[in-house]
């Protein structure tokens, strides 16, 4: 089963900290959106593998844009 | 009114793994910075003569005099960096915080022998006068270590005279004593002229025996008929009667015990005064703690140190408020005040130690493209708008009806700016806080967070409003300015550039100006600088926040001056409807 990560709000991709393959455990920070000043951390919904990065740092991205793909660990279980 | 508050409304998540995970940097980063505030901390617990010389000579240091006096595990020190006129001894030369005595919250304050026999040194009056402030917001006694050698000389000019100058205090002490606040003074060593005040007025002194109070000391006695000028006759002629006054100096326990009686006391030890004040302090005015408790108190339902994780160093980074709060009060319960609007303020009714506290703080995340309602942008955390504030003037203006004591958690950019905000009436409404604060007599605390900016800092109960806040504590993330530097730089040198710009002049001169200002704005930002100066009270480590919490609460409702029985109050019954 695979869960996926969208954007919370319009904004820049500030920091990218996983890359498909990687291992995550839920809340774990995977990027970082720059918004109206601030830095807005976005966490893993659960244990599991980075399926797909859809952004690289730099980009803009907006509400509803999807950021990652992970493959949920207790899928496997 | 136990259905109301035996078993509030929980919030708050225990950390997960992958949050554990990605927050150790964090967690290195706060510690790091702890441990330069506690070096810090150390040089001021050093300065001066060594323990073993000061106990060499038959005294006790401030130090050693408050772990005897104070009730172990309760003391919570105020002012310890603060330093506004930039001594080179570091200090102001009182320590001072509140601490239970005999089991009862006190103000306590005691000048450091090891420095200059407790001199008077620049910014040790603003600093008492924060002190005298403080027993008097949470109507409590004030209890004085008196060890003052009086004024040092050679900088007189900086603290002798003038409004909130030296003489302020002994003011301070006669406005509480009229105001039904006790002030007990432990008095040691010499304390001539500036000292002798300080010794005489308080409501009741304990002397050591080595101890004396005068109106001039040694010093004055030996110099008081100038002459124009020294010269060597002069110089023989003061050695003389120096060395007299050395022997015998004025003020004694001889005179003040045996004569005029204005000790009420003599002891031997200088741990015997201490003892009498103990039991002078059992004897204090005061509820039991269960007379106002709503329930019984409860640890947090999440380790404080989850603190280290949760709460970000870097000022832009996003946090959850509501998981910082759970670790803070007792058991992670709470009734919010209106949770469906004005989201960017968490407004709502905690328990600490079992008392009802009224809690305040801002939240942090993005509030979505509806938010705020007035404006066609999207609203962020950690700014105020219109909700917000019409949400905290009537929550303020309740917990004032129904007396509930106010912690304030500041981590604010500001408010909402531009004609959509104006049109929205932000400036009469933030004026409106502020005027339901300064209506709200209750205790406040306020504990910064992180970034105290802008307007915003006056708003959420900080130091500016003067008469409500008890005192500041802040972390090693806090930071108080107008304006981030870089947003000063800009406003500061924008037409400027342009000005060069079309003049066809290099930029490079201006850029370096703007670089020097944002770096400046940095270091006069920054947690050492902002106790050094009094914008803090305290910077607290993250694992001790809640002590400070638990003794504000405590304090407050020791010996409140006015009450609001239980079953009377408002505000609970407003939030549940």
């Amino acid at each position: 089963m695979t869960q996926t990560i969208l954007a919370p709000l319009d904004g820049k991709v500030f920091q990218v900290m996983v890359k498909p393959g990687d291992t995550v455990e839920e809340d774990e920070e995977i990027l970082v959106i720059e918004a109206m000043k601030m830095e807005t951390p976005i966490f893993a919904p659960c244990d599991g593998a980075v399926k797909e990065i859809g952004v690289k740092e730099g980009d803009d991205v907006l509400e509803n844009d999807i950021l990652a793909v992970i493959d949920s660990k207790s899928n496997e279980v | 009114m136990r259905s109301y508050f035996e078993k509030m409304t929980t919030f708050g998540h225990a950390l997960k793994k992958g949050r554990i995970k990605s927050t150790e940097a964090n967690l290195a980063g706060i510690k790091k910075a702890e441990d330069e505030i506690t070096e810090a901390v150390d040089r001021v617990k050093l300065a001066g003569f060594s323990e073993e010389k000061i106990n060499a000579r038959g005294q006790m240091t401030v130090w050693q005099r408050l772990e005897y006096l104070v009730d172990p595990g309760t003391w919570r020190p105020l002012h310890t960096l603060f330093n506004p006129m930039n001594n080179v001894e570091e200090t102001t030369n009182v320590i001072d915080g509140i601490g239970k005595i005999s089991g009862k919250w006190a103000v306590i304050i005691g000048f450091d022998n090891k420095v200059m026999a407790g001199a008077w040194l620049p910014g040790q009056s603003e600093n008492i006068l924060r002190v005298t402030d403080l027993a008097k917001r949470l109507n409590i006694p004030l209890v004085w270590l008196v060890n003052c050698s009086g004024a040092k000389l050679t900088e007189q000019e900086k603290f002798y005279a003038n409004r909130r100058g030296a003489g302020t205090p002994f003011f301070r002490h006669a406005e509480l004593e009229q105001m039904g606040i006790p002030v007990l003074a432990g008095i040691y060593g010499t304390n001539p002229a500036g000292g002798g005040y300080q010794s005489i007025s308080p409501t009741i002194l304990f002397a050591h025996k080595d101890c004396n109070m005068a109106v001039g000391g040694i010093g004055i006695v030996s110099g008081m008929a100038p002459k124009g000028a020294f010269d060597i006759e002069a110089a023989e002629e003061i050695i003389e009667k120096a060395k007299q006054f050395k022997a015998k100096p004025p003020g004694s326990v001889n005179v003040h015990y045996d004569e005029t009686g204005f000790f009420r006391y003599v002891f031997e030890d200088e741990t015997g005064v201490l003892d009498r004040i103990k039991e002078y302090m059992k004897d204090m005015p005061a509820y039991a703690p269960k007379f106002f408790r709503v329930a019984d108190p409860k640890e947090p339902a999440f380790p404080v140190d989850d603190l280290y994780r949760l709460i970000p160093l870097n000022p832009k980074r996003v946090y959850d408020f509501e998981e910082v709060l759970a670790r803070l009060v007792d058991a992670g319960e709470h009734m919010e005040f209106r949770p469906d609007y004005g989201p960017e303020v968490y407004a709502g009714l905690c328990k600490v130690d079992g008392f009802l506290m009224a809690c305040v703080g801002n939240r942090q995340e993005y509030l979505g493209k509806n938010y705020p309602e007035y404006a066609d942008y999207p609203g962020m955390g950690g700014k105020l708008y219109r909700q917000g504030l019409i949400k905290l003037n009537e929550f303020v203006t309740l917990c004032g009806r129904d007396r509930v004591p106010i912690i304030w958690f500041q981590d604010s950019s500001g408010l909402d700016v531009g004609d959509a905000a104006e049109r929205a009436e932000l400036l009469g409404l933030a004026q409106g806080l502020v005027y339901s604060i300064q209506q709200t007599d209750v205790p406040m605390m306020l504990l910064l967070l992180r970034k105290g900016t802008a307007s915003a800092h006056y708003l959420m109960g900080g130091p500016t409003a003067n008469r409500h806040n008890a005192f500041t504590i802040g972390t090693v993330a806090s930071e108080i300015y107008v304006m981030h530097g870089e947003t000063a730089a800009v406003a500061t040198y924008s037409r400027r550039l342009v000005k060069e710009k079309e003049a066809g002049r290099p930029l490079e001169p201006i850029v370096e100006k703007m670089n020097q200002l944002a770096e400046e704005y940095h270091e006069k930002s920054r947690p050492l600088f902002c106790a050094k100066t009094g914008m803090i009270d305290e910077i607290v480590p993250m694992r001790d926040l809640r002590t400070y919490l638990v003794a504000f609460a405590g304090a407050a409702y020791q010996n409140p001056k006015s009450i609001c029985p239980q079953h009377h109050l408002m505000l609970p019954r407003v939030i549940r409807g």
